[in-house]
């Protein structure tokens, strides 16, 4: 088993070679690494133009697709979000925006946030890229599933973005879909929207299915040499631990919108209760909302960790890297990630307080919500002990990091007060919990994505971006999310509601509008900034400056690869063997200030350390 | 029929005795369940059977059938923790059940 | 991994630890394919198991009463009814081809290419009759004015968990059905034996697909077991 502080420097009998055939002679040899279980992977070369670019089997080129993709819905989201910021702070201005037109914004928001933008992001996008890389393999284990993963969600986005298009619109239930509002008239797009939104997340989950069983079995079964579970980075944790709650966590969710699909379109009473409509007493009757809630919610809370745990894995290699320092607690850093990852399943009523359901509900998952804070708390303070004097370079990068750490805990804090029950009750529905989610949820993840981007665009493009036009990308968008979401927590104290389409008149809502004003004009700055971003890359691309193998000196495999950006086959001839966990930064006595994992043992015996 | 082992398959083989036994005791294991219908037990006594036997019978499919029996633990605890998930979401949605048939004889009937 | 190799290793629950802390492969001896699909199946019980939870609190909260479910699904012999006539006998065939099926695994590893597909082939005709009797049971139930938004029986959700479930189980049965009789030609043919190439992903044929296909089907047939005990029995 790998000790990590043990190998570096003091000659040790091989410690990661179980010998299967059990022969003496090979302990001795301090660079033994146990030989391969499985003969090499048999991969299939695209030839022509279609199958080397469009269902291109490989990984790259299809996490790629996805991150283009996300990134295509995300801009619709963001593009979404300032259309209602700007009807909540200058609706005079925006005359055009009505009720439903507002709601139907939220609603799409929301879901291509949460599920299209960041999960595909974070699972298909950089899962797809990292993991056969960092593990050490040359590309996933299923690579044709794997494409045909890619063109569902690609199908998935089509079906979401054509709801914008049919008669009614697309659906404005919020991006929560609750029953029975959903599918009844008076709630815009209950027509055809809400049909389409079913129909795309069930083929969203489809497609993640398939692209989840690769990434698993990926990570589980096809390491290379010497590259043991607790060797991997924890970027691959993260997304390891996310894929293994959504293949959990999505059943559910495919449960509920194929129920409600019936609901609607089959009349039958999964949901609905007796309702009596204008005067009409309908067909339905016997139908139950909460358990519409209970299985969206089930899927709903592992949904939030799956975006959450891979920037938490990314982001502490970002760290230790840009802070030239191992990540602290390395081990209980992976056990948090899964200790969160387990007990997501849970806590999910935490976000049904107020729905009406079984009063002693509140008691259990209040208890596993704080619970969870624990693992979560934890990791916070292990990547600032892995700052504390460390030799960090304050790079575009880094930044992103110290942002994720700044909006993370403070969205965390603001988790603990809707946490429990009867602070939630006046919270509840309010700004406040929308600031608390978009702190959490939004800005942190999206700095890691952001600080991600900067740290792995050399790799894949060969290139650097500007750290010029980086820092104030930097600035600007974490000053600017700030000032949208720490005010936002006080217009939820004093009450004011979420989705709801204008500040109506009243004492109290009359002195929000100030604020919301000035939310507004900070979130189209905002917004405005994520040019500098999108021109950063594009012209980077062409006049930016070359990278060179491993230009952030840093330790994983996918800085290893024979060309970069990495080719077919990722390792050229041969694949590497791994003798190391990722985080040998500044070790004492080692010639350089990192020490990459196909180091072996014997290039870094006998060093000199100096006594301190 | 070749009894050899080819060496790139994990699998051992079995004789076909232990198949034809599993198979055989499914079979009285369904008829037994089919039997606290036709016997018309009711209450704790029908469910506590029909649960035992339906737990039986998935037992063996798993363990024999799908070879999780001779599989290492590695496999079969990974496939069967996250059933703690399942069992604590049927635990809460029966109470749920409870609460809101609680609340609808109280609003429809009792009116409260 | 040879036999050899895997009985080497360490059992029980220091075998685990061992397995999760080596390189490589935290599974020993299952291959990718095997792996993948019960990753699947796991991803696809907790689908059924909600569905069968939603079941569970639409019957459990009705105020209407539940049908009872011996008299709606039984046969009439002749004048006498006889309660879960059809479903006895759809479990029957069911368990049945589950049966045929772990056979076809034993002797696809055996390398018996004739035995090997001609219970693959038993296994799928299985599959078919279960189908097929499936759709009876629904044509009988529409007959007899079942919807899935009412029925002349009891509560209204009787109908649309009926469908939902039955169809959804239904729909996993055909799927299984037709790789079966797509694995049957394959196996006849000697793809197996010979490793042809598959004509959608190019991966060499082998006869741990018949295992993971079996995989597939038991799973389908565990399906069975519950939705038998909780929809029809309870």
């Amino acid at each position: 088993m790998s000790d990590e502080y043990n190998q570096n420097n003091t000659p040790l009998e091989a410690q990661s070679s179980e010998t299967m055939s059990g022969s003496s002679s090979s302990k001795t040899d301090i660079d033994y690494v146990r030989p391969a279980e499985l003969s090499e992977q048999d991969l299939y070369h695209g030839k022509s133009f279609i199958t080397k670019w469009i269902f291109c089997q490989d990984a790259k080129v299809i996490g790629v697709q996805y991150f283009l993709t996300a990134v295509f819905t995300g801009i619709v989201g963001l593009v979404l979000s300032w259309l209602m910021r700007l009807q909540l702070g200058f609706p005079e201005l925006v005359p055009f925006i009505t009720a439903e037109h507002y709601y139907q914004f939220v609603t799409m928001h929301g879901m291509i946030m949460v599920v299209y933008f960041l999960t595909a992001l974070f699972l298909g996008g950089f899962g797809n890229y990292l993991i056969p890389l960092m593990v050490g393999s040359r590309d996933m284990i299923f690579p044709y599933v794997n494409m045909v993963s890619y063109w569902m969600f690609f199908i998935a986005v089509c079906v979401l973005m054509a709801s914008f298009f049919v008669p009614g619109g697309p659906t404005g239930a919020g991006w929560t879909l609750y029953p029975p509002q959903a599918i009844l008239p008076g709630s815009p797009g209950s027509g055809m929207g809400i049909i389409l939104m079913l129909t795309s997340l069930s083929l969203f989950v489809i497609g993640f299915t398939m692209g989840g069983l690769n990434y698993l079995v990926t990570i589980l079964q096809a390491r290379t040499r010497g590259m043991t579970l607790m060797r991997m980075p924890l970027t691959i944790w993260g997304i390891f631990t996310a894929t293994a709650l959504a293949m959990l966590a999505f059943p559910a969710l495919l449960v509920s919108c194929i129920m409600m699909t019936l609901d609607k379109v089959l009349e039958t009473s999964f949901f609905m209760p007796a309702i009596i409509q204008a005067g009409e007493v309908l067909d339905y009757g016997g139908g139950s909302p909460v358990l519409f809630q209970h299985l969206f919610w089930f899927f709903g809370h592992p949904e939030v960790y799956i975006v959450a745990l891979p920037a938490f894995g990314i982001v502490s290699d970002l760290i230790s890297v840009h802070a030239r320092k191992n990540i602290f607690g390395y081990r209980m850093m992976v056990w948090a990630i899964v200790g969160i990852g387990g007990l997501s399943f849970f806590v999910w009523a935490h976000h049904m307080y107020v729905s009406g359901m079984n009063p002693w509900f509140g008691f259990f998952f209040a208890t596993t919500t704080l619970i969870i804070a624990v693992p979560t708390a934890l990791k916070v303070y292990n990547w600032i002990i892995t700052l504390f004097r460390a030799n960090i370079r304050m790079n575009t990068v880094m930044l992103f990091c110290l942002g994720f750490i700044v909006t993370f805990v403070n969205g965390g804090i603001t988790g603990i007060f809707l946490g429990n029950v009867a602070v939630d009750i006046p919270l509840s529905d309010t700004y406040f919990v929308i600031a608390h989610f978009h702190m959490v949820m939004g800005i942190a993840p999206l700095m890691v994505i952001m600080g991600a981007v900067y740290h792995w665009f050399p790799l894949v493009t060969g290139r650097m971006l500007s750290e010029k036009l980086g820092k104030w990308h930097f600035w600007i968008t974490f000053l600017g999310a700030y000032s949208i979401y720490f005010p936002m927590h006080y217009l939820g104290f004093i009450g004011v509601p979420r989705r709801y389409f204008e500040m109506y008149d009243s004492p109290y809502m009359a002195s929000a509008v100030g604020m919301n004003e000035f939310i507004t004009v900070a979130a189209l700055i905002v917004g405005a900034a994520q040019f500098i971003f999108i021109y950063n890359i594009i012209t980077s691309l062409r006049i930016g400056k070359p990278a060179g193998k491993n230009p952030w000196k840093a330790n994983s495999l996918e800085w290893l690869t024979s060309e970069v950006p990495p080719v077919h086959g990722n390792f050229g001839e041969k694949l590497p063997v791994v003798h190391r966990w990722p985080y040998d930064f500044n070790v004492p006595g080692s010639k350089e200030d990192y020490i990459p994992q196909t180091t072996p043992p014997s290039e870094v015996i006998g060093a000199e350390v100096e006594k301190t | 029929m070749d009894e050899t082992q080819n060496k790139e398959q994990s699998a051992s083989t079995h004789k076909i005795g232990i198949y034809l036994w599993i198979w055989g005791l499914l079979f009285v294991l369904s008829f037994f369940s089919y039997m606290v219908d036709w016997f018309a037990f009711q209450g704790l006594l029908r469910w506590g059977l029909i649960l035992f036997f339906m737990f039986l019978k998935a037992g063996l499919i798993m363990a024999f059938f799908m070879h999780l029996f001779w599989e290492r633990y590695a496999l079969v605890n990974v496939l069967l923790w996250p059933m703690t998930a399942i069992a604590c979401f049927i635990v809460l949605m029966a109470a749920e059940a409870e609460y809101t048939v609680f609340t609808r004889a109280l609003y429809f009937f009792i009116g409260g | 991994m040879s036999d050899n190799t895997l009985n080497n290793l360490p059992g029980g629950y220091k075998g685990m630890a061992h397995d999760m802390g080596s390189d490589q492969t935290a599974f020993k001896g299952v291959q990718w394919g095997k792996f993948m699909m019960w990753i699947f199946l796991l991803s696809d019980t907790f689908i059924f198991s909600c569905f069968l939870i939603s079941y569970m609190k639409g019957r459990s909260s009705t105020v209407v009463d539940w049908p009872n479910t011996s008299e709606v699904f039984s046969l009439h012999v002749g004048s006498v009814p006889v309660p879960l006539l059809l479903i006895a006998i759809m479990t029957f065939v069911l368990i049945t081809s589950s049966g045929t099926m772990a056979l076809a695994v034993k002797f696809g590893y055996e390398k018996n290419r004739k035995m090997c597909a001609w219970l693959v082939l038993a296994t799928a005709i299985g599959g078919l009759t279960f189908v097929g009797m499936q759709m009876f049971e629904w044509s009988k139930l529409i007959h007899e004015g079942v919807r899935p938004w009412s029925n002349p029986f009891g509560a209204k959700q009787f109908g649309s968990f009926f469908f939902m479930i039955t169809g959804f189980h239904g729909v996993h049965v055909s799927i299984g059905v037709i790789f079966l009789f797509i694995f049957a030609r394959k196996t006849f043919r000697g793809d197996f034996d010979t490793g042809k190439r598959g004509f959608f992903t190019s991966q060499k044929s082998d006869y741990v697909a018949i295992e993971i296909l079996g995989l597939y089907w038991h799973f389908v047939d565990l399906v069975w077991v519950f939705i038998f005990a909780f929809f029809y029995l309870w």
